[in-house]
């Protein structure tokens, strides 16, 4: 016992000192509060308004209402600074004469003169067909173009009720929008989460799973590489028994993993736990983070969480100990590891395949598949309750699986460590796992 | 206390296509320096390995320690060096050390000590915080050596210890060797540099192909393989020399390694005839020698010279 511990402490201590650890552990956290900060400053910074032309064909004061609407448009966490520089053109009959000239100087910054971000084509058509031309620099821009959509849609709803004769703000009132209002109700009480936010936690959930699978198994793969081609597997075989090599290579590394995970995960926490005074700190309004709610991790989804990942950990990390076992170089290694992260692919894919319906036969299907099980039931899990006997049977199958792999992983291992040479058939690692 | 460190008995192993090692049988006693000699690929890492239980054997038995069945729960008991060195190229030495020590069952703290005490003592004290992967060939095997000797282990298997040592380190870890076996421990070390067992060992077992060619005290194989050996040495006329050296009458066989020689006489044939023979040959000779068959001649004389020698050469050149 005490061996083992040594080998798993070395393991353990000795990733944890690398330099890709580190890096690795500390930038993580440093990108996700990037991408959380990083587009409130940008859009701060961006406080030129964008200068638009509205080309004004059509009849009636259309032309006019779009334009002070545009005017008094305001970017949101500023204080007040405007979004756009409108200015109309009055173009009856010659709208496409204007359009044209107007283009050319669109985009143009020329001796100190800007031109126009873009233009507005208004005519009757336009207007009462509710296809309105824009000719801009910056029609790639999805959230420039709904924010002008959201302003030309109500100022020319306003516009055509008038037109019907129908009193503005009643009609206002008649044509407003429906919405399913989502809460999630676990186990006879509510949550308090949306159906939003509840379906954030289960994705989040699975690319993590996931992404722990593919990077601290392809770890242990490297890991047994290394031993494996600086021969130390041969001294560590006068010790200690190869199975016990292996157990201690997986437990390490898992106990990174965990580590690594726990740290990002606690930084995730604290990110979005104190996200309102991290925003005033790089001096952006509050309220545009906090207006999402955040999913709450309940214990027994943490639970189903962790005892998954363990077990599915385990698996995986056996098959590419094994892997690395019959290989004689790193990249020998990376080509015959492909059946391996197939499968953890496949897992991943299944996460998908059961989104929409969480409860269903195929969901209930994959559940009980060990290779599939860890991805699958978690997300499951968190979208959906699920019976505690087939909660237990998954666990079970999924349990007694991992023991068949780490089983024929070992007998692989057991062989494949001490031996050189031409890389085995088939048959030759069968043979391995029979004797 | 035990009689004998090792029995080996009747092992055999076979790998996928040949055999490696055939029936073979040897005991080594407790207490002394063992030398398991053979050309390259006669079996004798995988004998070490079976020894060790790294590898079981496909028949026969290994017992350790005067009796007990060989496993995995002696290791404790052995210190193993092996022929190619196995140490994790970015960590560093003492901790290398101490893990080591750790995985023959040594308490962590007892473990770091040793391997300071034994660093100091092979004077290279000051390389414990440097990573294996920037020491040298040599040094990186002084390492692999300590870590072999840690927990101070009562059987001592080397394979191969001297191959790639300059002369200077080779010595300071023949000594250790040497001071090992006079403590009543035993060594059991493989070669194929027939020299090197002739000046430590008390008892050699001569394998080829597999099989047990001889074993026994080094005295006895050298009397038994009887014979009146000459060793000479001379420095011009060689034509003549092979024509001396070829006479049936005189000479029985002759190994000849260049600038000297080791014959050994033919039966009824007087070692003074073939010294006037030499010199009427005008041969200029600097040595002429009645001696007991040396080790190179046995191993020649009962594997072949073609198993023997080429390998050997190859690798006394950087020994």
């Amino acid at each position: 016992m005490h061996k083992i511990w040594a080998v798993m402490r070395r393991e353990f201590l000795e990733k944890v000192r690398t330099r890709a650890f580190v890096i690795g552990t500390v930038l993580f956290p440093v990108l996700m509060v990037g991408l959380t900060v990083l587009p409130i400053l940008l859009d701060r910074r961006e406080t030129e308004p964008k200068r638009v032309a509205v080309v004004d064909g059509a009849s009636g004061d259309v032309g006019m209402k779009v334009t002070e609407a545009l005017a008094a448009s305001r970017r949101e966490g500023t204080n007040g600074a405007a979004r756009y520089s409108v200015v109309r053109v009055p173009a009856r009959e010659r709208v496409e004469g204007v359009r044209d000239s107007l283009i050319a100087i669109t985009g143009v910054h020329k001796d100190g003169v800007e031109g126009l971000d873009g233009i507005l084509v208004l005519t009757d058509e336009s207007v009462d067909g509710g296809r309105i031309p824009y000719l801009g620099v910056n029609v790639g821009s999805m959230a420039d173009m709904r924010k002008l959509e959201t302003e030309l849609q109500t100022t020319l709803r306003q516009e055509r009720l008038r037109r019907a004769g129908i009193d503005v703000f009643t009609g206002m009132k008649a044509s407003r929008s429906v919405d399913v209002v989502t809460s999630k109700v676990t186990a006879g009480k509510l949550t308090g989460e949306s159906g939003a936010t509840s379906f954030m936690l289960a994705y989040v959930m699975g690319f993590i799973l996931y992404f722990a699978m593919l990077l601290y198994g392809v770890q242990v793969m490297n890991s047994v590489m290394e031993e494996k081609t600086n021969r130390i597997a041969e001294v560590l075989a006068s010790s200690v028994t190869p199975f016990q090599m292996m157990l201690g290579k997986v437990v390490g590394v898992g106990g990174v993993g965990l580590l690594q995970l726990g740290i990002w995960g606690s930084t995730a926490m604290l990110v979005t736990t104190y996200r309102a005074p991290l925003a005033r700190l790089f001096g952006a309004s509050p309220d545009a983070l906090t207006a999402v709610k955040l999913p709450s991790v309940r214990p027994d989804l943490l639970a189903v969480f962790l005892i998954y990942f363990v077990l599915g950990f385990l698996l995986y990390a056996a098959a590419y100990a094994a892997v690395a076992a019959m290989c004689n170089s790193q990249q020998e290694a990376q080509q015959a590891n492909t059946p391996v992260t197939l499968c953890i692919v496949a897992g991943f894919m299944a996460m998908f395949a059961l989104l929409n319906e969480p409860s269903g036969s195929l969901a209930r299907t994959l559940s009980m598949i060990p290779i599939l099980a860890p991805f699958v039931v978690p997300v499951r899990y968190s979208l959906a309750p699920i019976p505690i006997a087939e909660l237990l049977l998954s666990m079970a199958l999924t349990f007694g699986g991992m023991l068949l792999v780490v089983w024929i992983a070992g007998r692989i291992y057991r062989v494949g460590i001490l031996m050189y040479g031409k890389r085995p058939k088939l048959s030759e690692i069968w043979r391995w796992v029979r004797s | 206390m035990y009689q004998n460190a090792i029995e080996l008995d009747g092992i055999s192993k076979r790998f996928a296509g040949h055999t490696a090692v055939r029936k073979l049988s040897l005991t080594v006693p407790r207490g002394g320096i063992y030398g398991l000699l053979g050309p390259n690929g006669a079996g004798k890492s995988t004998t070490i390995r079976m020894i060790l239980s790294i590898i079981l054997p496909d028949e026969g038995r290994v017992t350790l320690f005067g009796g007990e069945p060989a496993s995995r729960g002696l290791s404790e008991r052995i210190g193993y060096l092996p022929e190619e060195r196995g140490l994790y190229p970015r960590m560093l030495v003492a901790e290398q050390l101490t893990f080591l020590g750790e995985a023959k069952g040594l308490p962590r703290k007892r473990a770091r000590a040793l391997s300071a005490q034994w660093l100091a003592r092979l004077g290279i004290a000051d390389w414990g915080n440097k990573k294996v992967q920037d020491l040298s060939k040599g040094m990186q095997q002084k390492v692999q050596f300590i870590g072999s000797l840690l927990h101070e282990p009562e059987l001592v298997l080397l394979d191969e210890p001297f191959s790639g040592l300059d002369p200077v380190n080779s010595q300071v870890m023949r000594d250790v060797v040497v001071e090992i076996a006079r403590a009543g421990r035993t060594v059991l070390f493989s070669t194929h540099i027939m020299e090197q067992a002739e000046k430590m060992c008390d008892r050699i077992a001569i394998i080829a192909r597999g099989e047990k060619v001889v074993d026994g005290r080094l005295a006895d194989i050298r009397s038994e393989a009887g014979g009146r050996h000459v060793a000479l040495s001379f420095h011009r006329n060689q034509e003549g020399a092979a024509r001396v050296l070829a006479d049936r009458a005189l000479v029985h066989r002759v190994d000849d390694y260049g600038a000297s020689a080791e014959a050994e006489l033919a039966e009824g044939a007087a070692s003074d005839e073939l010294l006037r023979a030499l010199v009427n040959a005008d041969v200029g000779i600097s040595r002429f020698e009645v001696v007991e068959p040396s080790l190179q001649s046995i191993f020649i004389a009962k594997v072949g010279a073609d198993a023997a020698s080429a390998p050997a050469t190859e690798d006394m050149a950087h020994a």
